[in-house]
This record gives C-alpha cells, sequence and structure tokens, in this order.
C-alpha cells in the first residue's frame, strides 16, 4: 500500500471520467469518438483521459494515426486494494471490541 | 469485485451494553481510536490517529452522526485526505443491533465509497475487458500488416 494514496476515489468520483469508464466498458474507443459523446471541449475530454491514464484506469494504445484508450485493471485493482483495507482495518477492530466485551462477562 | 463491507458479529451481550461500546468516546477508544463522539444527531466528531503521509492520510477521520436510534442504529460519515481539508476518501459507516435470545447481531457495513458504487458493474466486466483486449491486439496486428506491406 506504500506510496498509493486515496486519490484512486477522487478520480472516480468525477461524473465524466465514471462516464467516459462506462463506455470503454462497452467498447475501447478512440480519444475522438469518445469525445464525440461529451459537450465539453476535446482538450477537457483529454485532460479527464489523461487523469484516468495516470491512476491506471486505461491505457492508450497508438495505432496508425488514432489514439485508442482501453480499459485497464491496475486502478480497479487499486480501488480494491482500499476497499480490503477497510475490510480488515474493520476486522481487527471489531475482534478488539469482542475481546473487551469477552473480558466484560468474565470480570 | 466487492464494493463495500460488511462484518457481522455476535457478542452475548445485551443490545445496550454493545451500543455503550459503539456510542461512548472513552469505551469507543478502548477498541477503535481516540475520539470526540456524541450521540447527538448531526454532530461533527473526528477520529484521530497517527497521521500517514505515504498514504495521504493526515490521521484524522472526519465525522458527522447521520442517524441514531439508541440501541438499534447509528450511521456516520466517514472522511479522510492529505490535510488542510482535502477530503479524498468520502464514504459512511452504519452499525445495526439486532437483539438475539441470548446476546446482540452486530452489523457493521462500510460503503458509499464515492465514485465506488457504481463499479459493481466490473466484478461482471472481465469477458469484456478480454474481448475488447483480443480486438485491440487484431487492430495492431492489422496495422502492422499495413506497415509491413509498405
Amino acid at each position: 500500500m506504500k506510496h498509493q494514496s486515496f486519490d484512486v476515489f477522487q478520480v472516480v468520483a468525477d461524473p465524466s471520467r465514471r462516464q467516459i469508464l462506462r463506455l470503454l466498458l462497452k467498447d475501447s474507443l478512440t480519444i475522438n469518438s469518445l469525445a464525440e459523446h461529451f459537450d465539453m471541449s476535446r482538450p477537457a475530454v483529454s485532460k479527464h483521459i489523461k487523469i484516468l491514464h495516470e491512476a491506471g484506469f486505461i491505457s492508450i494504445q497508438d495505432i496508425g494515426r488514432e489514439r485508442h484508450c482501453i480499459l485497464k485493471q491496475e486502478g480497479f485493482e487499486k480501488l480494491q486494494e482500499w476497499i480490503n483495507y477497510f475490510d480488515n482495518f474493520w476486522l481487527s477492530k471489531l475482534e478488539k471490541l469482542k475481546s473487551l466485551l469477552d473480558n466484560k462477562i468474565k470480570n | 469485485m466487492a464494493d463495500n463491507i460488511k462484518h457481522q458479529f455476535f457478542f452475548p451481550h445485551r443490545p445496550e451494553q454493545v451500543w455503550e461500546y459503539l456510542t461512548r468516546a472513552e469505551l469507543m477508544e478502548l477498541w477503535l481510536m481516540p475520539n470526540d463522539f456524541l450521540p447527538i444527531l448531526g454532530h461533527d466528531f473526528q477520529f484521530r490517529i497517527k497521521p500517514m503521509p505515504q498514504l495521504d492520510f493526515d490521521g484524522i477521520v472526519y465525522c458527522k452522526v447521520l442517524e441514531i436510534v439508541p440501541h438499534q442504529t447509528l450511521s456516520y460519515s466517514w472522511k479522510s485526505g492529505p490535510g488542510n481539508g482535502k477530503i479524498e476518501l468520502d464514504s459512511i459507516v452504519v452499525w445495526k443491533l439486532i437483539p438475539k435470545d441470548n446476546g446482540t447481531e452486530l452489523l457493521l457495513e462500510h460503503t458509499g465509497f464515492r465514485g465506488f458504487d457504481n463499479f459493481s458493474m466490473f466484478s461482471a466486466m472481465n469477458d469484456g475487458w478480454f474481448k475488447n483486449i483480443q480486438k485491440i491486439a487484431e487492430l495492431i496486428k492489422a496495422a502492422n500488416r499495413e506497415t509491413s506491406k509498405l
């Protein structure tokens, strides 16, 4: 978990970026065809794509003259790691609570 | 991909006894974290632990009591970030106590990871991924064939 941050939640908290991921879930798309789905400017779409790319949610392949965006598992795995982190956090806390309460009975 | 956290624990104690440990700051500290919780709807409070800069975590969990029904249910927001009030993790913790003949069933749900909820669909998407990756591989192959012809 070192050198990771909660940023990964921030990345998917943006509705436009979630929409991009949803579109890519159905099919890989070029940056141009992705941009067609949005009212915002193409540079604005590119910025979202850059953020998703840097966070490991998509990879970009240059094929011919086109840039294709493809979903990548890495970003989703990072999200999952955070969920697992909290899962373990609560489990250990609850075990502590259980032993506290159990001791209370004995005393 | 699981998009929420659920735990269920049985305690051979009455709900009122378990409730004490969920809602009295000094008892919460014994098993959870130092805090300034008060069992009042809308109360803002914090859990404080050691900052973990490598995780962009300033050591403070910012919370607000969202729901409180004595001995039955308690929920609070659970937010954290790197500092300066910046929030990167925005989620909700819900506790439910169910009375049983010989004790209490305690249910914990930590959910609502902002932006993450919508991604339960990704559990079903592995096939889609492979399909897309294959498609791209085909495209690359085709592009390479074109190039090699030149």
